[in-house]
């Protein structure tokens, strides 16, 4: 199978832009993203080994492209690169979903001496010699997104799946009142977003009175969603809240219950426009659904730039920044919401709506 | 008795998908009675239809001897362009049908020429074509689909006709028309010599390019008409939406009994074995068993009826030797 679609995902998007909570230990960036609470953990990097003058040549090794959610990524980074002065090329070469062509990138970017490597992995555990490589001859390392093995790459941004999964948990375990019958929803098969992100719920949903229907792998695909969804509203009379990790999937399983003429349910999901749209349309005539949503930040690029940046200008940046989700309910979906734009946008993105519109025009 | 055993190895071949599908379906039933639900067949005919013509179009490449790979990127690139070009108004349908056909069309084409003409085993040629096809729809959207499939439209995935889905009404049609093409017609006889030996059938004054060229172009065209009712059936663009195909198509085919080796098996067989298979993914999602098992139950259940063709296509062999 074509391993373009194994992958095709990572349309995490994300999380508020609402006010800042600025906690000890913690910090934010000062613009768009700047209402984003990011953790620092793993210690700090020191910059001094990095430091450079300008300009600087940058390389980024994208896993894969073509989904909304690396669209709106790279959208955002090229933006970024266009803000400062001293960045003199942005080279991004494409894996096209496979690892070892992306381990190839990697080196070959490293060859080209550009100072700072991003990255997004196909495989966590395949790039790390790679990176590692790249680190040993002074080349500053920054995986984000998906997170990679080990320690020896420099920076990694991104948030943390267990995390999330378990506050979608809570969320719905909330949301049923603490009792009734769920399905889950996963990606791709074997995918360890959704193994962290599944880990994560059942731990909030373990001592309720929320029993499991069943657990299936739905591609993160409207489509597949929907079939799955319809199989399994024939086995199971009763579906009280969906949980998803990906927004597609949660939608898929909206449109199946409404063809199936069954209550729409409390779903939860991450920031894909669709879903909110169909909240939007039906949660006045369905008064049981209610949505809990979640989502990595298309932004993180942005905030992996501006690390390798700090670094090489000399400061210190964190070891692992971890981006703090913000939940997107029915008591915020309004200010969230693109009624105007395509169903596949990832709603939280530090890009106008005018960027965005030139983006899926 | 050689005879006899001949002709019960064809019918084994080209029938015996039928009994398979109503045995696991019995079965699944027996572990799961959700199975025998009506709303449940209504289901499972209804997602069978897209499957279905694309498995169809599959089937008159492998028929030829061929197969096509680039089916996956039919259906995403028809998916595409037709919620593009509709962007949801119904007076737009006319064009958001007709263009990506003829697209589909013209794909078919080149695949039969390049295969034909320039000589490219029909593996790397359709592969080749796939990629092509998936990098025409990221330029085309620039990695961001939008537009949306029109109200009317969606009726085709999501309507019925007196209970049975309107999509399994345009498959189970579109599948009699191509029964009768390839059973009933010169064409079609010329279709299965083709494909059982293109040296004798050339020898017989059959133009062995062109009914080639032909048979590639109808297997786009079908996958099109797939990529259609995936699009009715959803609505919306989505980029990954058929690589869902590339491999269960053939699949398909298979294990309705079309030889991999051309010349053998057919249309009827094909429907067989996509209702298998949907069956299968249903049963499946339905079922108490982990992820992983589901894909186990999968690859043996099909595996398992490749086998049986097999050793009934060996039986005819000694038979005939």
């Amino acid at each position: 199978m074509n391993s373009r679609t194994q992958i095709t995902r990572r349309r995490f998007a994300a999380v508020g832009i609402a006010g800042a909570l600025l906690l000890p230990g913690m910090f934010a960036f000062a613009d768009a993203i700047s209402s984003a609470t990011i953790s620092n953990e793993g210690g700090m990097v020191n910059g001094t080994r990095f430091k450079k003058k300008g300009p600087y040549r940058i390389g980024f090794s994208n896993g894969f492209s073509g989904n909304t959610w690396r669209t709106e990524m790279l959208a955002s980074l090229n933006a970024e690169v266009k803000r400062h002065s001293d960045i003199k090329d942005l080279i991004i070469v494409d894996g096209q979903g496979d690892i070892t062509k992306q381990v190839n990138d990697i080196d070959n970017l490293a060859a080209q001496d550009v100072d700072a490597i991003l990255c997004i992995a196909n495989s966590g555990t395949a790039v790390v010699p790679a990176l590692s490589r790249a680190n040993q001859e002074g080349i500053i390392t920054a995986p984000f997104n998906l997170p990679v093995a080990g320690t020896e790459w420099t920076t990694f941004v991104g948030t943390d799946p267990t995390k999330k999964g378990r506050a979608l948990g809570k969320w719905l375990r909330d949301a049923l009142g603490g009792k009734g019958k769920i399905l889950g929803l996963g990606g791709i098969p074997g995918n360890s977003y959704t193994a962290a992100a599944w880990a994560g719920a059942k731990v909030a949903l373990e001592g309720s009175g929320i029993e499991v229907l069943a657990f299936r792998d739905a591609m993160w695909q409207e489509d597949k969603a929907k079939v799955i969804t319809a199989d399994l509203i024939a086995a199971y009379p009763e579906i009280d809240g969906v949980w998803a990790d990906g927004g597609q999937d949660a939608a898929g399983a909206v449109l199946a219950l409404l063809a199936g003429n069954r209550p729409l349910c409390p779903v939860t999901g991450d920031d894909f426009n669709g879903l909110i749209k169909l909240y939007t349309k039906y949660h006045t005539s369905q008064p049981k659904f209610d949505i809990g949503l979640m989502s990595d930040p298309t932004w993180e690029s942005v905030v992996a730039l501006r690390a390798t940046l700090t670094l090489l200008r000399g400061g210190n940046v964190a070891k692992r920044m971890i981006i703090t989700p913000r939940l997107i309910t029915s008591a915020n979906y309004m200010s969230y919401i693109k009624p105007n734009l395509p169903d596949g946008v990832f709603v939280d993105t530090d890009l106008s709506d005018a960027e965005l519109e030139k983006l899926f025009g | 008795m050689a005879e006899k055993f001949h002709g019960l190895t064809l019918i084994l071949r080209s029938g015996a998908v039928w009994p398979a599908a109503i045995l696991l379906y019995l079965m699944a039933g027996l572990i799961s009675p959700a199975m025998f639900e009506l709303r449940q067949v209504v289901d499972i005919l209804q997602v069978s239809a897209f499957l279905g013509l694309v498995a169809l179009g599959q089937t008159m490449v492998l028929l030829v001897g061929g197969v096509d790979l680039s089916v996956a990127g039919v259906v995403t690139l028809v998916n595409i362009l037709s919620t593009d070009l509709m962007d949801g108004k119904i007076s737009a349908i006319p064009v958001g049908v007709a263009l990506p056909l003829l697209i589909a069309v013209i794909v078919g084409l080149s695949n039969g020429v390049l295969v034909v003409w320039a000589g490219i085993t029909p593996l790397i040629a359709t592969l080749g074509m796939n990629a092509i096809l998936y990098g025409g729809a990221l330029i085309y959207t620039g990695g961001a689909p939008h537009g949306a499939a029109a109200p009317g439209f969606t009726a085709l995935g999501q309507g019925s006709l007196i209970g049975v889905p309107a999509s399994a009404v345009c498959w189970i049609t579109v599948a009699a028309t191509m029964w009768m093409l390839t059973r009933r017609t010169a064409y079609g006889r010329r279709l299965y010599a083709v494909g059982a030996n293109p040296v004798a059938a050339h020898m017989m004054g059959v133009p062995v390019g062109y009914v080639l060229v032909s048979a590639y172009t109808l297997g786009s065209l079908l996958a099109g008409m797939g990529g259609l009712l995936v699009t009715a059936y959803i609505g919306q663009p989505s980029l990954g939406i058929g690589d869902q195909f590339l491999l269960t198509s053939v699949a398909a085919a298979v294990v309705g009994g079309t030889a991999l080796t051309g010349g053998i098996g057919g249309v009827a067989g094909t429907v067989g074995g996509t209702l298998l298979i949907t069956e299968l993914n249903s049963f499946t999602d339905i079922v108490h068993v982990s992820v992983g098992a589901q894909y186990v139950m999968q690859g043996a259940i099909i595996a398992l009826g490749t086998i049986v063709y097999q050793l009934a296509g060996r039986a005819r062999l000694a038979n005939s030797a």
